[in-house]
């Protein structure tokens, strides 16, 4: 009954992210002990006291003493775990970060937990829009209402269904204690906080929804934004220090290293969208990696040895989902020993690091900032995007030759002239 | 009037009954499934406990019983459908009838693997096993919900009391069923459409004025010796978004 809908199935649900989030449900428990556990105190409502409340600093400070790490590491694992949906903050629920202050939060229950097994349903969450709808008489946020009408669309022939469990759902809610009512409305509220948190437009950090970061600057550059994974192969290990790595906030390349780094995840990731994707798509995403990343002149170019080389681009002749596996595992190897670890210890990453943690304001003088008006226009959602991407893939495919090398050739033209379109 | 009217009759009126008996059944389900995700939303956490997981199962054995029933009379309507002469419009009724209850039916199995994985992960059988449940607030998992469930009737008669599958074997059961009715009625669940249009829920009015979850949220701050009220989402400065709770 269920139309999967593929367009924004970023492939995620296939990655291997079981291991991490194990670890992060471990200490999760961890933190539950009455004794060694985190401190946590009751939260005082108007109409109630609701108790398990805990506040950042606590957290932070129990995670600082229990890996030994000092408290900046441990302000970015616990905001981590905000992220993840581990933890929700009490207050200022949008922002998915822990505040080394007395802001407070409060542990989600299982059932919201992120896990691979269970997808997140398009189907629950039209059902909480419609609850949200009969509660706030319609009064949404604005990307809320255009989930509901996308989704009053595609999912028209259960729409009945919806409301109805919707109205069920609400009326079961009302049974309960008030208490227990406002804490349920809580975690679920910030359970859809961070699985369909709003597309902002503006250079600000998304939640970490699915290890996504997009980033936003004003550098010359050939391309606006940039898409980076975090890949969960790269294990955090917890129990050395100096070893303890989460680079969840990766920036925009601007030095040799992290570049290479940034090609090396992003070739990474359309591998295993290769290995677990759709057979249908499979031919073209193949054809598409060989253009971006192996192609001579590639606009993003990985720097893989000339066997495996040799070997991938025989095997794209025919391609099937493994084609790509060898000069994956090169990549992977190539970041374990060298360039990742590199990376990490470079002064360039410690330095995002902060400025992650801590964005700096812009400082737009006068006239930048007229300038920044007139140019701003309102960008188009997503969905559209990813139409006219798929239009013009059609197209492309329509018009162009068999042949994958005089197609590349045509691509990497079109990327020179899209160049200074988009450099500031 | 003849007699084949008279009998024709006769089955259009007794297939409107069976709509209405589903119908019926159908809101049953949703409100049995609703509670039931009320229920597992609190394994796990520091309300969980034994006594939650008895009534878990129990409700787990009404919607059983609901959905063996439901889908028996919904695949007798359809068939009955394809067999005697139907009006569009009672085809159409049919069809919207059997497209809500496969998705109800695949919503709750969503729900049933959860609480499956839940509670293989937090198990109970031991008092050390409370050290490790979450502490999410949540005092009380079962109040209000049991009674809830208990009122629910099943338009029909129950005659076997036939034994409730347990958890895996309820997911299993389940599963087998919505293959199966998919397969053998081929009903093309796309030319079903919604009956009332977007935000039509909005106006529906609740029992009692609802108060929205600021409202709830709202901390009393002691200021001066007056204390006032203040929203506990942006509790002193503003955090810049239209705060729509």
């Amino acid at each position: 009954m269920t139309i999967k809908n593929a367009l924004r199935d970023y492939g995620q649900r296939y990655r291997p992210r079981m291991a991490c989030l194990r670890k992060a449900e471990k200490v999760l428990l961890e933190m539950q002990d009455p004794c060694a556990g985190v401190k946590s105190q009751p939260q005082r409502l108007v109409i109630t006291i609701i108790p398990h409340a805990i506040t950042g600093e606590d957290i932070i400070a129990w995670l600082a003493d229990r890996f030994q790490i000092d408290p900046q590491e441990a302000s970015s694992f616990g905001s981590m775990l905000v992220a993840l949906g581990y933890i929700y903050p009490l207050q200022d629920h949008k922002r998915l970060v822990i505040k080394p202050d007395t802001s407070l939060y409060r542990f989600q229950t299982p059932y919201f937990w992120p896990t691979q097994q269970w997808p997140v349903e398009d189907t629950d969450y039209a059902i909480y829009l419609a609850k949200r709808n009969i509660r706030k008489k319609g009064i949404l946020e604005l990307h809320e209402q255009e989930q509901y009408n996308h989704l009053h669309k595609w999912m028209n022939h259960k729409w009945d269904f919806i409301v109805m469990q919707a109205k069920e759902q609400y009326r079961a809610a009302k049974e309960r204690k008030k208490p227990d009512r406002v804490v349920f409305d809580c975690q679920e509220r910030a359970y859809w906080v961070v699985h369909r948190p709003p597309v902002r437009k503006h250079s600000q950090k998304l939640p970490l929804n699915n290890f996504v970061e997009v980033f936003e600057h004003d550098l010359p550059r050939p391309w606006h934004s940039i898409f980076i994974g975090f890949k969960s192969k790269f294990e955090l290990d917890y129990s050395k220090k100096s070893n303890f790595v989460w680079a969840s906030f990766l920036s925009e390349p601007f030095t040799c290293r992290s570049k290479i780094v940034g090609e090396n995840l992003a070739f990474w990731e359309g591998c295993e969208d290769l290995k677990w994707g759709t057979a249908v798509a499979m031919k073209e995403k193949a054809e598409q990696i060989y253009k971006t990343f192996l192609a001579r002149g590639a606009p993003r170019w990985i720097n893989i040895d000339g066997k495996t080389m040799e070997i991938t681009v025989k095997g794209l002749k025919h391609p099937h989902r493994y084609v790509l596996d060898a000069a994956q595992t090169h990549i992977y190897m190539l970041m374990k020993k060298d360039s990742y670890g590199r990376y990490l210890k470079s002064p360039v990453f410690k330095e995002t690091l902060k400025k992650a943690v801590n964005p700096e304001e812009h400082k737009f003088n006068e006239v930048q900032l007229e300038q920044n008006a007139r140019n701003r226009r309102p960008s188009l959602s997503p969905i559209i995007i990813r139409q006219q991407e798929q239009e013009q893939r059609a197209k492309m495919a329509a018009s162009a030759p068999v042949d994958i090398t005089q197609v590349m050739s045509k691509l990497s033209k079109q990327g020179k002239e899209m160049g200074p379109r988009h450099s500031k | 009037m003849s007699r084949w009217r008279r009998s024709v009759d006769e089955l259009t009126a007794r297939r409107r009954r069976q709509h209405t008996e589903c119908a019926r059944a159908q809101n049953a389900l949703s409100r049995v499934t609703s509670c039931f995700q009320q229920l597992v939303a609190s394994l796990g956490s520091s309300a969980d406990s034994s006594f939650l997981r008895e009534e878990i199962d129990e409700t787990r054995a009404l919607a059983h019983r609901i959905c063996s029933g439901l889908s028996d009379r919904l695949l007798r309507l359809l068939s009955a459908c394809d067999s005697a002469p139907t009006a569009v419009e009672d085809r159409q009724a049919s069809e919207r009838l059997w497209v809500l209850f496969l998705s109800a039916v695949e919503n709750f199995l969503s729900d049933l693997r959860k609480a499956k994985d839940l509670i293989g992960q937090f198990p109970l059988t031991q008092r050390s096993n409370r050290r490790s449940l979450v502490n999410t607030g949540c005092t009380d998992g079962l109040v209000g919900l049991a009674a809830r469930v208990a009122l629910v009737q099943i338009p029909w008669l129950v005659l076997e009391e036939e034994p409730s599958p347990d958890l895996t074997n309820h997911i299993a059961g389940l599963e087998s069923l919505l293959s199966e009715l998919q397969q053998r009625v081929p009903v093309a669940f796309w030319s079903v459409e919604a009956t009332q249009p977007a935000w039509a829920e909005v106006l529906s009015d609740p029992e009692d004025p609802e108060d929205s979850l600021e409202d709830m949220m709202e901390v009393e701050m002691v200021s001066n010796g007056s204390s006032r009220k203040v929203s506990a989402c942006c509790q002193g400065t503003c955090c810049g978004f239209s705060c729509v709770g």
